[in-house]
């Protein structure tokens, strides 16, 4: 080594322990770096280096054994250390020879593989078992057999008689299609199945009521849209024409019914409450409606009052009523305060 | 109807010319809403001019000693609300019942031992209060249970053992009151009222209910179910204490039917009276 000679040996130091070397002294290089015997040594074990065998990892030298503990993978089916070629695949590593379709046995490392249900199989044999699946598809709603061709709904398989067209309410096929967004659709429309026939003329808005075209006026509420005379009070069934509709669990009503069927009607008119509503007793009156029960004076917020049926009766009503009724009136209040 | 207005000699004009007063007064501005309230008034004839106010809504007569009321009170054809509340009344006319806009009649307080034949045709009656009376299921008129426009009946502090199976066409009624009365059963038809929030069956001396009444709305926030002061069934009673919904729920129970069944075809002597309703104000002469 022609370098070697030209340094001294008090410019060389040992690139473990940083001391100098004896004269005469056997000197390791590995790659310009020099060490004295005894450092040349394995990072994990201190020992040397069988056959002076060693693996460098982040600038750290270690002896086979140590190294394939440390940092060697595992392959997923022999379970000993891969050393050379790594396959990664289906999240393992393994060694080439031990990457095999799992139906056929052929390696898989140069030929490629196809995950198929969780397993890596060759292309012939991924190629038989999608074959023989086509054959019996699981209806993902009763998990039956489905003989023939499957309906295909957001990403399962299904029997299409579990399935009727949105329009027309025919029962399906697998000629379905399903509708993923559809242009002027509120949101919750989406994902629907409709028959070809009704999937053809879809351009066309339907009229949630009668399931026809619209060609006229439409009526847009509830999601849906509606011929202008087919947009109607759920209870009475009369159209709105453009009047004012209340929305409730997905109908529409009139302000008649909507207040008739949930709430603010006043109990003495019978009518919409229009200003402010005075409620107890669960009922609800209009303000200037809220009187005693028994005299109709009228009662305002601040009056004092007597419950009598779960109507209000003032003060004055109060005493007026026999004496043996009020006694059992004063009794039940008892009862209903004490529950 | 024999009935003479009473020839009063004592001079009563403190409180009658009060009525008059405010007869004249509602003339004048043309007040469509009488407050004639504890007047001490014995008879509407006593009254001058009243029964032409033909543009009347409201009569308020409650508080007055009234025993008679007259037929020719149906002339005020614009009637809406009439109120005989605590009074003497023991009849009324028929004629009321023809009463063509009257929504609100009230002859609570009084003392009624039956109703007029053929009181059922108010065209329009919505609410109708006969609470604190002496009357019963068999004095009621055969047309009663027409009155399909009837959001509210009170027939509290009367004398009913029964209630009519009719009361089931009685569709648009919300608000049912018989409480004190002397029931021994209700019907199943009271199931059929599929708009009733309100029932009152307190103080009275039923045993079980018809597992229908499961069904009706009783239960939300907005409805009033009073059931105490009966002689329930023991599992009833259990569930009473728990509160009304829990009745409900157990009324709609399989248990529960076959209970009520073997219930109705046993027939146990009812319980007894036990409330004394002779010292009712109504009974009184």
């Amino acid at each position: 080594m022609p370098g070697l000679a030209t340094m001294s040996l008090d410019n060389m130091y040992c690139t473990r322990c940083g001391d100098g070397f004896e004269p005469n002294e056997k000197i390791v290089n590995s790659n310009g770096e020099l060490w004295h015997t005894n450092c040349f040594v394995c990072a994990q074990c201190f020992r040397m280096f069988p056959d002076g065998v060693f693996y460098e990892f982040e600038g750290r030298k270690y002896c086979e054994q140590d190294f394939q503990v440390l940092f060697a993978p595992c392959c997923a089916k022999c379970g000993e250390f891969v050393i050379g070629r790594v396959i990664k695949a289906m999240n393992s590593n393994w060694h080439p020879a031990c990457f095999r379709c799992e139906e056929c046995n052929v390696e898989l490392a140069d030929a490629g593989f196809i995950k198929h249900a969780g397993r890596a199989l060759c292309h012939v044999c991924n190629a038989r078992i999608k074959a023989d699946g086509l054959q019996n598809y699981m209806c993902h709603k009763c998990h039956g057999v489905i003989d023939g061709e499957p309906l295909r709904y957001r990403g399962e398989v299904y029997h299409g008689y579990h399935f009727t067209c949105a329009t027309c309410g025919v029962e399906l096929d697998h000629t379905a299609r399903e509708v993923k967004n559809r242009p002027g659709y509120a949101a919750n429309d989406v994902n629907n199945l409709f028959c070809l026939r009704c999937h053809d003329k879809m351009g066309i808005p339907i009229c949630g009521a009668c399931r026809r075209p619209i060609e006229e006026r439409i009526v847009t509420a509830l999601g849906k849209h509606w011929h202008v005379e087919h947009f109607v009070c759920a209870k009475c069934e009369k159209p709105f024409h453009g009047h004012r509709h209340y929305e409730k669990k997905g109908l529409a009503y009139c302000e008649q019914h909507y207040h008739q069927l949930f709430g603010n009607l006043c109990y003495v008119c019978n009518q919409v409450i229009a200003g402010d509503v005075f409620t107890a007793l669960n009922k609800a009156w209009c303000v200037h409606h809220f009187a005693c029960s028994v005299c109709d004076a009228p009662l305002s917020t601040r009056s004092k009052f007597y419950e009598y049926d779960e109507r209000p009766a003032c003060r004055r009503c109060y005493e007026k009523f026999p004496a043996e009724l009020r006694r059992r009136l004063r009794r039940a209040h008892h009862y209903t305060v004490r529950r | 109807m024999s009935h003479q207005p009473p020839v009063s000699c004592i001079p009563n004009t403190g409180k009658m010319s009060k009525a008059k007063k405010v007869i004249e007064e509602a003339k004048e501005i043309n007040n469509p809403e009488i407050d004639l309230v504890d007047k001490g008034i014995s008879s509407l004839e006593e009254i001058p001019g009243l029964f032409s106010l033909e543009n009347i809504t409201r009569l308020s007569l409650s508080h007055n000693k009234i025993s008679v009321v007259p037929a020719a009170l149906a002339n005020l054809s614009n009637l809406e609300i009439l109120n005989l509340a605590n009074n003497n009344i023991q009849e009324l006319p028929v004629s009321l019942s023809s009463l063509p806009k009257l929504r609100i009649l009230n002859v609570s307080l009084n003392k009624l031992y039956n109703l007029p034949r053929g009181f059922g045709s108010f065209p329009v009656l919505e609410i109708l209060d006969l609470t604190y009376n002496n009357l019963n299921e068999k004095v009621l008129p055969g047309n009663f249970f027409i009155m399909d426009s009837l959001r509210a009946l009170y027939l509290g502090d009367n004398d009913f053992e029964f209630l009519p199976p009719e009361i089931g066409n009685l569709k648009n009624l919300q608000i049912l009151s018989m409480r004190e009365n002397d029931l021994i059963e209700v019907p199943r038809e009271l199931g059929q009222l599929a708009r009733l929030r309100e029932l009152h069956l307190q103080g009275n001396r039923l045993v079980v209910l018809p597992p229908e009444i499961g069904t009706l709305d009783l239960a939300s926030n907005k409805s009033v179910l009073r059931l105490e002061g009966n002689f329930w069934v023991p599992p009833i009673e259990d569930q009473l204490k728990l509160g009304p919904s829990h009745v409900l729920d157990y009324l709609r129970s399989e248990t529960y039917k076959v209970l009520y069944s073997r219930h109705m075809s046993a027939k146990p002597p009812p319980p007894p009276q036990t409330v004394d309703k002779s010292k009712k104000a109504s009974r009184a002469a």
